[in-house]
């Protein structure tokens, strides 16, 4: 069922967005969190998203979710499932609240890249037109925009780091979280700097000066959205009711 | 055998379109190539594959005789000095001479001998009077010195600079004129990506020219 991407009105994915996270967050049920993570899959592919794109996504994850689930074990007191001596690695309770939180994250993560689909001035567009202030609406689009060059400046400082000769796996761990900070300070600098460029190119621009602003362009849903929108909360109702039944 | 040779190099970012395009080449220690061209010609995406920042998607890239494919960064960093075009991505310190010494106090090198080179290279990219500064709002020019300080201290073998003159008064780019003169009399090798005329004419003993990913001219003097 491949749409073509740009059809789709924002808010008809805002909602399935919407939806997906809440169903992710409310429900405690591996088979049926595993059964909307399927479904949310299908409907990110159905946007247009690139499958194999979205497994890499995932696969970085792989050790971080590794990470909550030993994590949560040594916070549980369950039944032990693996032991080194007399230190629990893990527990049967803790390894379900592991995979609980790992199927949650990549549902969520996942359902966030069916509205990447849409370009930052449709989203903006489409929140304005759901009458949410036009202020908070470009910061939600801002946000959309820079975090994957976040994403690009976070590799590139670890490049430079390298690059000044320091061989990253060679290094003691006490040694490494030294480097991390090193990492950060430019990040968390020039995000900063960026960020008051931007205001202030903002502010010069008369951002913020007319309380109404009038758009030329203007979203409509077309029948497919109302379908769609129809299908996404019939579909997240019938859940809900089998979850809680 | 160059010190670093590119054999039918092809680079292209993600699905893209091709952004260097077969592109043999042999870089000698011995020469100071220059590299200019039109804005988006891809030369920064070149001087990353010389350096193994980038792998080529076609071809092969060595460096000291190594395929990058199995470099780390770590260990070309340690042959290779490569300096951003933009130096904000390699300052990384909350101060100048913190950021100019990390870099030998993680490799373990001696205090008195850290100190000694810190204070050398201060001296030459006239950062003393800023040692104790935040580097993140020296100016430009102060940021670009720092930032080949940073590069020099690990005395590379050789040096791949994107665009060493922005930013630089003329009075500083003579300086670095000077400076980079003196390097190549202790050996080391050099390319450096400019839209500068003058540093190019002053500095280079070969000239490639890079349009549309492709090489349209090279020279040597
Ligand atoms: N990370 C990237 N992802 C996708 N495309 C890129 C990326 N970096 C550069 N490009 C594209 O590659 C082409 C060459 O870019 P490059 O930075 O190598 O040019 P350049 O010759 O250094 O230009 P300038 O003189 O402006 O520095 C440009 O069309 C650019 O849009
Ligand atoms: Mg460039």
């Amino acid at each position: 069922m491949l749409i073509r991407e740009n059809k789709i009105d924002p808010r008809t994915k805002l909602t399935a967005v919407i939806l997906i996270s809440s169903l992710a967050v409310l429900i405690k049920d591996i088979a049926l969190l595993l059964g909307i993570f399927s479904i949310t899959f299908i409907i990110a592919l159905g946007f247009g998203n690139n499958p194999l794109a979205l497994f890499k996504k995932l696969k970085k994850l792989a050790l971080l979710f590794m990470a909550i689930i030993i994590i949560q074990s040594s916070f549980s007191s369950g039944i032990p499932l693996l032991r080194i001596g007399s230190i629990t690695l893990l527990t049967i309770d803790g390894f379900t609240k592991g995979i609980l939180l790992a199927i949650r994250m990549c549902i969520i993560i996942i359902s966030a890249t069916i509205i990447s689909t849409s370009s930052p001035r449709e989203i903006v567009q489409g929140l304005i037109q759901w009458k949410i202030p036009y202020e908070i609406a470009f910061m939600v689009s801002i946000g959309i925009r820079f975090l994957p060059l976040f994403v690009d400046e976070i590799k590139d400082t670890v490049n430079a780091i390298q690059l000044r000769g320091i061989e990253l796996d060679k290094i003691p761990i006490g040694k490494r979280m030294k480097i991390y900070s090193y990492v950060l300070m430019p990040v968390v600098a020039t995000t900063l700097m960026k960020s008051k460029r931007l205001s202030i190119a903002m502010e010069s621009k008369g951002f913020g000066i007319y309380p109404r602003r009038s758009s030329f362009k203007r979203l409509k849903l077309s029948k497919v959205d109302y379908l769609l929108m129809a299908a996404f909360l019939v579909g997240a109702f019938t859940i809900v009711t089998v979850y809680l039944g | 055998m160059g010190f670093i040779d590119l054999n039918n190099v092809s680079f292209k970012y993600k699905d893209n379109q091709f952004i260097i395009k077969d592109v043999s080449l042999k870089l000698l220690k011995e020469d100071f190539t220059g590299v200019i061209g039109p804005n988006g010609g891809g030369k920064t995406t070149l001087g990353k594959l010389m350096a193994g920042i980038l792998k080529a998607s076609k071809g092969d890239v060595f460096i000291d005789g190594l395929n990058s494919q199995d470099l780390k960064l770590g260990a070309i960093g340690k042959r290779v000095g490569y300096l951003f075009q933009n130096p904000e991505r390699q300052i990384f310190a909350p101060t100048v001479e913190e950021d100019l010494t990390f870099s030998l106090r993680i490799k373990g090198i001696e205090k008195q001998q850290i100190l000694i080179k810190a204070q050398e290279m201060m001296e030459l990219f006239q950062l003393k009077h800023l040692a104790n500064q935040f580097p993140f709002t020296l100016s430009q020019g102060e940021k670009q010195r720092l930032a080949l300080a940073g590069t020099l201290i690990n005395d590379p073998s050789f040096l791949i600079l994107d665009e060493p003159t922005t930013g630089l008064d003329i009075e500083r780019k003579k300086q670095l004129t000077n400076i980079l003169k003196k390097l190549q009399k202790k050996g080391v090798g050099m390319v450096f990506i400019s839209h500068d005329d003058d540093f190019i004419n002053n500095l280079s003993t070969r000239i490639i020219q890079l349009i549309g990913g492709e090489i349209v001219a090279d020279k040597r003097k």
